[in-house]
Order: structure tokens, then sequence, then C-alpha cells
């Protein structure tokens, strides 16, 4: 569907087990130079797993990982060099201070920085993460040893950056700076970003392109847009006297539902303006539409294990969490 | 090489105060044993009775080390080396699982290995790290024993065997730390490798041959299995052989190589014996606080009631392996052994003091550890969900303490076990065989001491609790059972529980150092258990 230009991660048929547990039954994932790849799934789905692979910490069962063209466990020392990663869960050395922390990660992952440029770039990031670096390690909160990580990851230049549900911990407003900064590196250094998460607002924010996983493969995958057209948008308007009957025939129409005075339905999302005509005749008043987003996609592929049947839970999920998203258009 | 680099001078900066203290705890032993021998057992004469005594009841030497001549440089060996050994073990045991296993199990070696130092660099620094610390301790014994006076050559074989066998030590712990997934894992293994090595020399030290003038022994095979006999097998002083070393160095290079054999293989965290899972539903008996510190302690009170039982099953069969060697033994030794039991005291009973006293350091560090488990279970956050439940400080603190006198008593109880099934087995029916139990209720009082006073320290200075109840131990342990063969002061020898442990004799026991020490330590918790609803729960 996809031509891959050039594939900064590309995995075939991967497999990891633990014993009789399969963590990656078959993994596809393609991730292209200059993208931030948003990388989705629940808890166990098999995301860190994934990026552990990537990051040569742990070898697959079977099939085939490359990082930059190279092997992720065979030529992990050099691959790291280009490489800069954040763990989920971060832990410190207790007598250890957080900025002793962030020098001794920088200086392992390259050696010969700059010192003069790293110190200024070291200070700046502690200031916009508001990070005190002088406290030992046993006295950080999960949110701090979360910035360890955060400063240490971006600090330096790196060609591709494994982020493995990197704002765990963090307050909205540190989420926003980091959100800014993943931003500056893509555009200024041209980074690739694969970005695991299950913080659906965080991914819809960022990233171009998301894979989606679950039980260890992926199940759907590909541009925000490309996956949005295959969503519908919601669009829904006060009920007053309006006859829905020419509504309800439309075939394009799906899910017309009559409650608390407001009709509601969904649009396949690419012909949303062949509807919207007909609700101008209608004369609807209080109009809302609200955009497909990663939410419903995602519920709809994990709907059955949250409130069987899917379709109405995709449908139920995507309206209450997302009305602010919606927006109000005049007919 | 960079990352190698850099790793390494993380470790030093992690551990520059325990290297420090245990390079100069080491070091300055080996000069007040030299220092302390030589006042207490001043010429070649003394120091031959002494080794004929040792020699005729072997079952001194199960503590002590291979009798090679009464001069004082290789008395002072025979007397220290076997306790440096067990030190350099534990300290490079310690230090392989602390860079290993525990930085894998705190997620933070998965840091690490995600930068270009990537899976080997941290293994290439821990190896360097304690090369360079078991040189440390070399050097510092050699210093130690030379200052003493000692012969300089010799004092050199000395210092090097003690940090040879602390280096075959290194690649022991980093093998354990390839087998287990939880340092605590890695650290008891080894640790118990370390009490095993020193127990087989023992063995081997006491069931050898012995000269014709009885002041000189050779070991038996046992000791030839055991990393801390190989560094006796040196000779130091006497022989000065270097040759012996290569056997430590081979074995650490043997541990080395399967290391990295599985290390090729395995994920970072991984281990070879994959942690159990657990268990969905709680049993029904884990209702309460001392349920939890039972259920949290469980795996170390076995372990520990594993090494009181071996221990009891060694004391029998080397009072049989002994008694069995009698009709080989030279002139002297037999008219000393003879006179020995006709003071009414038997080589069995005399065995049984000796080893109960190291039971008894095993049931105090037992109980021990359940102290430090409250401090660990403060600082990693547990403590505080239980504590805000219906759960009051007082009763938390209690729970963990009576767990702590339970365990002192089953691991004093299976010493004792293993001792008479032994004795019982090889047909010994002196009258030892029924003083085991009343030997293991002896060194009660003593390991109640180590739950009372680290309670205390907790309560009052809970960032201390860890380091100083170790140290506490290990300083009881120096002064009292080690005190007198190094010939320390009374007064000094006397602030150790130990030294206040009652002793069965044919006559009897006399309990009044028992008693005295019962009620400190009563004293002791009664404070700790009424300050301590005085005192936060948190991790600071």
């Amino acid at each position: 569907m996809f031509v891959i230009m050039d594939a900064v991660i590309q995995t075939i048929d991967l497999h990891k087990n633990f014993g009789r547990v399969k963590a990656l039954d078959g993994l596809d994932l393609e991730v292209n130079a200059g993208e931030i790849h948003g990388f989705l799934g629940p808890n166990g789905a098999g995301k860190t797993t994934t990026l552990r692979i990537l990051l040569g910490l742990a070898r697959a069962s079977s099939g085939s990982a490359t990082v930059l063209g190279r092997h992720p466990w065979a030529d992990a020392v050099e691959l790291h060099r280009r490489v800069a990663s954040i763990p989920g869960d971060v832990s410190l050395w207790p007598n250890l201070s957080g900025g002793e922390a962030i020098d001794l990660l920088s200086r392992l992952r390259d050696g010969s920085v700059d010192q003069a440029t790293y110190k200024k770039r070291k200070h700046h990031l502690c200031e916009l993460f508001d990070f005190d670096p002088s406290k030992k390690g046993r006295a950080y909160s999960k949110g701090n040893r979360q910035k360890v990580a955060l400063i240490a990851a971006l600090v330096m230049d790196a060609e591709l950056y494994l982020l493995d549900e990197p704002t765990s911990g963090l307050d909205p407003l540190m989420e926003a700076v980091f959100t800014r900064e993943i931003r500056r590196i893509v555009h200024e250094n041209g980074a690739t970003v694969l970005l695991s998460s299950h913080i659906l607002s965080e991914v819809e924010q960022l990233a171009d392109r998301v894979s989606i996983i679950r039980a260890g493969r992926i199940v759907d995958g590909g541009t925000l847009d490309a996956l949005r057209h295959l969503t519908r948008t919601e669009i829904s308007f006060a009920q007053d006297s309006v006859d829905t009957h020419a509504l309800d025939t439309l075939p394009l129409v799906h899910d017309l539902t009559v409650a608390d005075g407001r009709v509601k339905f969904g649009a396949e999302s690419d012909r949303v303006h062949e509807v919207l005509p007909l609700l101008g005749t209608l004369g609807v008043k209080g109009l809302l539409v609200a955009p497909p987003s990663l939410e419903e996609l995602f519920l709809r592929h994990y709907g059955d294990t949250v409130a069987p049947p899917a379709p109405q839970a995709a449908d139920d999920g995507g309206t209450h969490h997302r009305r602010h998203r919606a927006a109000a258009a005049g007919a | 090489m960079d990352a190698l680099w850099t790793l390494y001078r993380q470790r030093l900066r992690r551990d520059r105060w325990q290297v420090i203290v245990w390079v100069l705890s080491i070091g300055m032993l080996a000069l007040f044993a030299v220092a302390a021998i030589a006042k207490t057992f001043g010429d070649d004469a003394t120091r031959a009775q002494v080794l004929q005594l040792a020699t005729a009841a072997p079952a001194i030497l199960v503590l002590r080390g291979l009798p090679r001549g009464p001069a004082l440089d290789s008395f002072t060996f025979f007397e220290i080396f076997a306790f440096l050994g067990v030190l350099a073990g534990l300290m490079n045991t310690f230090m392989a699982v602390r860079h290993t296993r525990a930085e894998e199990e705190s997620g933070r070696a998965e840091i690490i290995s995600a930068t270009a130092a990537g899976r080997w660099a941290p293994l290439g620094a821990t190896v360097l790290h304690g090369a360079v610390a078991n040189v440390l301790v070399s050097v510092a014994t050699a210093l130690g024993f030379m200052a003493g006076g000692l012969d300089p050559a010799g004092s050199l074989v000395a210092g090097f065997a003690t940090g040879a066998v602390g280096f075959a030590f290194l690649g022991v712990g980093l093998l354990a730390s390839e087998f287990l997934s939880t340092s605590r894992g890695a650290n008891g293994i080894s640790s118990a490798l370390v009490m095993i090595a020193y127990l087989l020399r023992g063995f081997g030290d006491a069931t050898g041959q012995v000269s014709s003038d009885g002041t000189t022994m050779t070991a038996a095979w046992p000791s030839w299995i055991s990393p801390i006999g190989w560094g006796q097998q040196t000779f130091a002083y006497t022989g000065n052989r270097w040759w012996p070393l290569l056997l430590p160095l081979a074995l650490w290079a043997v541990c080395a190589a399967v290391v990295v054999a599985i290390m090729a293989r395995r994920d970072v965290g991984a281990s070879v014996l994959a942690g159990r899972s657990g268990r969905a539903d709680a049993r029904p008996w884990l209702r309460g606080s001392f349920s939890l510190a039972l259920r949290l302690q469980q795996g170390a009170i076995i372990g520990w009631c594993i090494g009181g039982f071996a221990t009891g099953l060694l004391t029998g069969s080397l009072g049989s392996a002994i008694q069995s060697s009698i009709t080989s033994n030279p002139q002297i030794t037999a008219v000393l052994r003879g006179m020995i039991e006709a003071q009414g005291t038997s080589m069995t009973q005399l065995l049984v003091a000796a080893l109960f006293e190291v039971a008894g350091i095993l049931a105090a560090a037992c109980g021990l550890q359940a102290v430090l488990r409250l401090r660990q279970e403060e600082v990693a956050g547990t403590a505080e969900p239980v504590v805000s439940e219906s759960v009051g400080r007082m009763r938390w603190l209690g729970s963990f303490l009576g767990l702590g006198a339970v365990s002192v008593v089953l691991v004093m109880a299976f010493t004792a076990l293993g001792a008479w099934v032994s004795l019982t087995a090889s047909g010994d029916t002196s009258s030892a065989v029924g003083d085991v139990w009343q030997t293991a209720v002896d060194q009660l009082p003593a390991a109640l001491i180590y739950l009372a006073l680290p309670a205390a320290v907790f309560v009052v200075w809970p960032r201390a609790t860890i380091p100083a109840g170790w140290a506490l131990l290990g300083v009881g342990v120096v002064l009292g059972i080690y005190g007198g063969m190094l010939g320390l002061d009374q007064k000094l020898r006397d602030l150790s529980p130990f030294t206040h442990s009652p002793v069965t004799t044919s006559i009897g026991t006399d309990w009044s150092g028992g008693f005295w020490m019962l009620g400190i330590a009563a004293v002791i918790t009664a404070f700790s258990l009424v300050a301590v609803r005085r005192r936060e729960v948190g991790t600071a």
C-alpha cells in the first residue's frame, strides 16, 4: 500500500517467545526516515518487547529486524551511538544525583561530545523541564526520574529516537514541553522517532503515521489521514422537529440515533461533504461535526476486549471523550 | 573503550566508600592479627604448644587453618588467613552482584545497555573494578603483615593469596548473577558458596595428616576443592609457593567463560533460572503484618535453615572422621588427645561448641534480615500501604521482630537436628549427642540481641539500618568468635554478644550471660516498640 522510501526500522515476521508465551507473533513494522511513527497498543501487546529487540536488549526468537540498516543485536554498540532511547520506567542510582546520571548516560552514548555545547544544552533542557539536577537519585519522584531519561535522550542529537511511553508520570505542562521538543528534533535535524504509547492524544498530536499492535502483531497502520478515511466522522444536531427520515435512507449515514434531544449519526469521513447539503435543507441547529479520532480506531481494534459489541463501543468512546475537539460548523 | 572507562569510573564513584572500608578492614585485620598474636603467643615454644593442642583436637582447626610450623609468621597465616579469605570472598560476591544482577533487576542496566556501552561494557567494567579492588586487597593485606614485622616475601604471597581468593569469588558472584533473577537470590547463593568454601577447607584441614612433631599438617582432599584452601596451599612464609594461586585464577576464568557464553544468548534482564510466576490468589493465611513478614522472608528463612542443617551435619560427620583418625596419629598427638579427654571433654563436644558458634552467626544473620526487611519495605514504599491499613506501626515492627525471633529459633533447631542426625548415624554415644539441643539453645540470646539492636537503629536512625546492621554483626563476629584466637583484650571482646553466649560443658551450663542478654534484648525491643509510634514511616 505504501512505497517504502528509506526504512529506518524494518522488521519482518518478528517473533519473540518467553517460554510458551508469544510476546511477538509475526510483527511487521516499518518506520521511514524523518517521520514520527506512533506505535499504539495496550499494556502487554508487545510494544516494549519490540523496542527492546530494536535496541538489542532482547534477541528475537525468529524473523528479522534492521535498524538504520544494521542488525540491532549484533551491531548494538555502533547503533547506539546513533540512537537515543527513553524507557517507560526509569530507575536511577540512589547515590548519584540526577545531573550525574544524565552526564553518565550521555558520555556512554558519545564520549567525544563538545563539552561547552553539551553543558549549555543540558542546562537549557533542565530549565525547560523544570528539573533540579542536584538531587540524589533516591529523592526523585516518578515524573522527575522520567525527566532524567528525557533530558539524557534529548541533550545530544541522534538519528533515531526510540521512545517507550516517554511521558508516563509527566504532568500536562511537561507533556507539552516534550511534544514541542520532539517536533523540534524532527524538523531541525530530520530525525526519525518511534513513539510507543497508549495515550492517543499524544500520538495524534505528534505522529505522521501509526501502527497498531495487538497480541504481538500489527493489526492496522498507515498515515493518520489514511486511517481517518477508514473511520467515521460523527455528526450531531438539535432534534427540534427535524424529520430525520431523509438522512436515515442515505447509504453513507450509519447508526442514526436520537437521544437527549439530539440526533446523532456517523458518516464515512471522505463523504461528509455529500451529507452537508441535505443538513442545509433540513435547517438543522446546533450542528457539531467531530473529526474521526484515533481513539475510535483504537477501540475498533480492541473494542471487543473493552465492551462488546465492538462498533457500538467505538462510537461511544469517540463521542464522550473527544467532544472538546469537535468542530462546530454552520450549514 | 570510552564506555568501559566511563562505566569503570562510575563503579568507583558508587563504591568508593565501600571499597575503602573493605580494603582497610582486611588490611587492618592482617596488621592487628600479627600484633595480637605476637603479644599473646610470644615465643616459638608457646606457639608450638598451641599447635600441638590444635592438631590433637582438630575441631579447633575448622575455624583456623592449616598448621605450618610455630614461627610467628606462619602461625599468623594459620590463624587468620581463612577468615581473610572469607572477607575477600564476600567483598567480591557482593560487588559482582551489585553491578550486574542488581542493576538488571532495577532496570538501570537497560538504560546503560541502550547506550553505546552495549551489553558487554558493563561486564568488562565490573571485572576491571573487581580486579583493581582485589589488587588493593592484596597490597593492603601484604602491607598489614609487613607492618606487623613479618617477612616481606611471605607477606606478598599471603597478600596476593587473599586477593586471588577474592578474584575467584568475583567470578562466582558473576556466575550466580547469570542464574538467579534477583540480586537477593544471587547474593544469597554466592555468599553461601563462600561459607561452603570456608567449611570445606575446615573439613580438609581438620582431617589432614599431622607431622611427627604435631606442629605441621598436610590438608586432606576437601581443602583442595575450596578456593580458600587453595590460598592456604601457598604455604606463605614457610613455602612461599605461587603456583596454587593459578587455581583461583582458573576458577575465575571458567566462571567468566560460562558468563560470556550465557550473556551472548540471553536478553538484558533475563536469567538462566527464570523467576517463577506467583500465585493468582493469596493463601488464606496471608492476612496480617506477621503473615506478610513470613511471606516476604520465607525464602531467606528456608535458606538459612538449610545452612544451619548443613553446619549440623558437618559437625557430626567431622566428629566421627576425627575419632576414626586417632589411631593413625603420631605419638605426641595421641598423648595430648588422651589428656584432653581425661578432663571430661570429648572431641565431639569441642566440635559442637565450635561449630554451633558459627551456626549462631547464621541464626543472628537470619534474624537481622527480618529487621532489615522493615527498612527495605520502607524504602520501596511497600510499607506505606500496610501501615496505612489497620496495622499500627507498633504491630508492624512487632510482627517483623516476632518473625525474626521465630526464624532464629528455627535455624538453631535445624542445626541441632543436623548434628543429632549425623552423630546418631555415626554411632557416637557420648554425652555430646544429648548436649546438641542445649548447645543450640545457648546460641539464642546473642542472636536475639541482633534483632533488638538493629530494630532500635531502624527506629532512631532509619537510613543507617542496613549498613549498621551488618556492621554490628561483623564486629560482633570478629570480637566474639575470632577475638580469642587473635588474643584480643578481654574488655574489647566483652563488647560482642557472642562472647557472652552460654557454654555447655560436661559440668553443665552457666546461663548468667544468657539471662543478661535476654534482659537487654527485651529492654531494647520494648524501647523500639514504644519509640516507633513517634516515628514517621517514609522513604527518607
